[in-house]
């Protein structure tokens, strides 16, 4: 059976891609799958519970693929998803029509996201996400998710105005909903079980070792159940930007004084389990990062909206010696890189600060929450803000007159700025320090376009194994846009549960 | 039984000022608990702790006693702002377990203060 098994994937292997077919089978030195004493048994076992995974589990049960079981290791359900900015990219969304845009469609998405892949996007899989995109707002509208009344914005890098964002500017707004909807209609969800090891029979999955009441991050925590997945185990784990010692062996410019924007559990050990039995992982390197962070807030925050006020409206400075360092309204890598640099001797960050006039901002929201919750500060003259960040006063002050002096010109002759919405800087000014943080893993594990896992060996899908959402890799290429990984998650969720319905009737 | 003693206590202690029902005491040796489960500890530590003190506690024990989470209530003129509501999160509402902010024998910062540094302090 198992020789027989064997055969027919290393036959398909050569179909798909032409090689490995010489190549001797697995035979990894794991639990052997005959041996173990199932604690528990389900149809579809889905890991992780962010936009991927909640959407997998609804549509699975939906499809009546019999029972479901979702493994979040956290103890709070939405993973990363759940605290996202709740930005969405709907190509003809409802919102769009109104707004009289009326020339956008699934393959002006696509045509965006080749620009940003740089080459290197699966564009076959972009098209089957940007053609269900419609069912994929219909979901989250069947399940009760608000979004902003007459709100549609074209965010950075789309061509068009298609991204809608939640109610509360949160994909918890959406992850509360698809929770909600799953309970309601038989999903079973489970808290703190940590995923320890896949049971294989061959390349085809039969189940998972599981750490049940895990404390994240102890693993001595918790007790090891053994549960069988009669059908499909769904991988929907999310990227590994929290993975320091990962991240770093795959891109070393990703130094340990890099926060990330994710939530805690994004550490990716699911991928590198998946890894060690055969899945075949790609552009693991592509990660990207966001350079309007800030050092004085955990996560996302809201460092990023201040920004935006904070690149046009403003400078940033170096606090070592009081001058501008960059473009500020460069593109991501550029300023990252560009921040990055700023160091104490001993290497440790020298973070930059931003300012821009407090006086034009007065009632703003971004600036409101972020001097409320002490990520930024007013300060009444550069005096006050070369004390206070330890600035050379001297030279602080002749970077402000040198820089408003091109104000009128509109010409940046230090960096090349686009100084069209640039301002005239006069004190008391609004002030927060910078520095980049890692947001979001391009790569990870390779699936066709059914979100069927591949094998290293045979480059075919394993069976029984389906992995959606940042957890796979390959999709996006070089860059992600914005309001995009949403999109994947929730449509892919689609996709999956039609895929294994499909395989189980094959 | 349990349920309406415990509501009696938390409603009672929320409008005295100093002790506060949550407040951390040592309990039995070196362990620290909570002022307001003082007659839990009187039966050792099963009651919570799945029948044996070695396997960690669920929130199925804290269910027990307070009711379902969006069902608890929460102090709301002292949250930072009324979003902040974190019995109602709008991020995990009713997905959230009592241990993603709770900590029985030690203090803990509830899991909003990984982002919301300035919103929750440990408790």
């Amino acid at each position: 059976m198992h020789d027989r098994r064997s055969f027919l994937k290393l036959g398909a292997g050569a179909a798909v891609g032409g090689i490995a077919a010489a190549l001797p089978s697995a035979a990894l030195a794991t639990e052997c799958a005959s041996n173990i004493k199932w604690d528990e048994t389900r149809d579809v076992i889905v890991v992780g519970s962010g936009f991927a995974g909640l959407s997998s589990a609804l549509n699975a049960k939906r499809q009546g693929l019999g029972s479901i079981l979702v493994l979040e290791k956290m103890q709070v359900i939405g993973g990363n998803s759940a605290i996202n900015g709740g930005w969405l990219a709907i190509p003809k969304n409802p919102i769009q029509l109104a707004q009289g845009i009326n020339d956008d469609s699934p393959e002006e998405l696509v045509k965006d996201q080749i620009i940003s892949g740089r080459g290197m996007q699966n564009t076959d899989m972009l098209r089957q996400i940007a053609n269900r995109a419609l069912d994929a707002y219909q979901l989250c509208i069947d399940t009760g998710v608000k979004f902003r009344e007459g709100f549609n914005q074209q965010v950075g890098g789309h061509n068009k105005a298609r991204a809608i964002r939640t109610l509360h500017g949160v994909g918890g707004d959406i992850t509360t909903k698809l929770y909600e909807a799953g309970k309601k209609e038989g999903v079973e969800y489970r808290l703190q079980h940590y995923v320890e090891d896949f049971i294989m029979d061959g390349q085809e999955i039969v189940g998972l070792k599981v750490r049940q009441n895990y404390r994240f991050p102890d693993l001595k925590t918790g007790k090891t159940i053994y549960i069988k997945a009669n059908r499909a185990v769904i991988l929907a784990h999310g990227g590994f930007s929290r993975n320091l010692a990962l991240r770093e062996l795959v891109d070393p410019a990703l130094d340990k004084t890099l926060d990330c924007t994710n939530a805690l559990g994004a550490t990716g050990e699911v991928t590198l389990t998946a890894m060690a039995h055969g899945a075949f992982p790609v552009h693991m390197s592509f990660i990207q990062t966001g350079h309007w962070g800030s050092p004085d807030e955990g996560g996302f925050g809201w460092s990023n909206a201040l920004l935006s006020i904070g690149f046009h409206k403003g400078i940033s400075v170096n606090v070592l010696d009081g001058k501008r360092f960059m473009n500020e309204r460069a593109d991501r890598k550029t300023c990252s890189d560009a921040i990055m640099k700023n160091r104490n001797p001993d290497g440790s960050p020298a973070y930059p600060v931003v300012f821009f006039n407090h006086d034009d901002h007065v009632g703003a929201e971004e600036v409101t929450r972020a001097v409320r919750d002490q990520i930024a500060w007013k300060v009444d003259s550069l005096e006050q803000l070369a004390k206070q960040f330890n600035i050379p006063l001297a030279q602080l002050k002749q970077t402000v007159d040198e820089y408003n002096k091109q104000v009128p010109l509109r010409i940046d002759p230090l960096f090349g700025r686009m100084m069209d919405t640039a301002v005239e800087l006069k004190a008391p000014f609004i002030v927060s320090r910078i520095w980049p943080k890692v947001h979001y893993c391009m790569g990870g594990l390779k699936t066709d376009l059914g979100a069927r896992v591949l094998h290293s060996q045979t480059l075919a899908p394993m069976k029984n194994l389906y992995a959606v959402g940042e957890a796979t890799g390959g999709t996006h290429g070089g860059t992600r846009l914005s309001s995009t990984a949403c999109l994947e998650c929730l449509t892919m969720g689609i996709i999956v549960a039609e895929t294994i319905k499909s395989d189980m009737q094959a | 039984m349990m349920k309406t003693l415990l509501l009696t206590l938390v409603v009672a202690t929320l409008f005295t000022g100093a002790a506060n029902a949550g407040d951390l005491v040592k309990m039995k040796g070196s362990t620290q608990g909570r002022s307001n489960h003082e007659f839990i500890y009187q039966d050792g530590c099963k009651g919570c702790h799945q029948g044996s003190g070695k396997q960690n506690a669920t929130d199925a024990a804290c269910v027990e006693c307070h009711g379902e989470i969006t069902s608890i209530p929460v102090d709301e003129s002292k949250l930072a702002i009324p979003e902040a509501h974190p019995h109602k999160s709008l991020h995990y509402n009713q997905g959230a377990s009592c241990l993603a902010c709770h900590s029985e024998h030690e203090k803990k910062a509830p899991v909003c203060a990984e982002c919301h540094r300035t919103w929750f302090k440990e408790m």
